[in-house]
């Protein structure tokens, strides 16, 4: 189990270093891949606040969610 | 491919908008996460951290105000001096477009020495494509790799290294990882 989970971690380093190299190597490419992905994430979590706002003590919960999450 | 205003993403849009209105106020960076990200590092964020120079409560008020007349709200409160009671007891206050719970921004203002000369020494990069503040990469790397040390962080720290490999000003970082363990480990 400890070998699968050195495995993994050590893919997850390789494909950050890989696309680190990409975008220093691409400077005028990188971003058109990346803001779709940057985006989706946002329009994604706009829709479920939005949901949630919607439901009774929705907006409270909002603000507990907020202000549990370690932001960065 | 040129870069161009088709290509900024929600986050820099909203980066860009909220910069306008500071700017008119006070020195400002940004500082974290949004560094790396705005750099291509391949990672969500809700938010992006503002480190704003110390204001009087008039000063605030007025940046506070201008906020609010052109389209943003603060979470924590309408009022300008509940907000202000936050920044002088150093807690981060945050700001969304109105009706919007995200992307936040963060701020707080500078609350020692370090915080002060990352503002004096705040620079534009260019690689992003975004024309604001940042704190230097030096200062970001120092940070996320000697006080921060998250995951998240180290990766994000890495990733700036490759992006700026052999601009890095080595010497520079382990100063500021000095000056983090003297002023913010003590």
């Amino acid at each position: 189990m400890r070998k699968i989970k050195y495995s993994i971690r050590e893919e997850h380093k390789d494909q950050i270093e890989r696309w680190a190299n990409y975008v220093r190597d691409n400077p005028q490419e990188w971003k058109a891949k990346l803001k779709p992905f940057l985006d989706a994430q946002i329009i994604m979590a706009r829709r479920f606040y939005n949901k949630l706002a919607e439901t009774p003590e929705g907006r409270e919960k909002i603000k507990l969610l907020k202000n549990n999450v370690k932001l960065g | 491919m040129e870069r161009g205003i088709d290509n900024k993403t929600i986050l820099d849009r909203f980066a860009l908008d909220f910069v306008k209105i500071v700017e008119k106020h006070c020195k400002y960076i940004i500082v974290s996460g949004f560094v790396a990200i705005a750099h291509g590092r391949s990672r969500g964020t809700e938010d992006i951290d503002m480190i704003i120079e110390r204001l009087s409560r008039d000063k605030f008020a007025k940046l506070h105000n201008d906020l609010l007349k052109n389209g943003f709200e603060c979470m924590q409160s309408e009022e300008f001096d509940v907000v202000y009671e936050y920044l002088i007891n150093k807690t981060s206050v945050r700001y969304t477009y109105k009706d919007e719970f995200l992307p936040e921004m963060k701020i707080k203002f500078a609350k020692d020495e370090i915080d002060d000369f990352q503002l004096k020494t705040r620079k534009k990069l260019p690689f992003t494509g975004l024309d604001v503040y940042f704190s230097s990469i030096e200062m970001n790397i120092a940070f996320k790799e000697e006080y921060l040390r998250s995951d998240k962080d180290l990766e994000d720290a890495r990733h700036l290294r490759i992006v700026y490999k052999d601009k890095i000003n080595e010497n520079e970082i382990n100063e500021i990882k000095k000056m983090i363990k003297r002023v913010r480990k003590k």
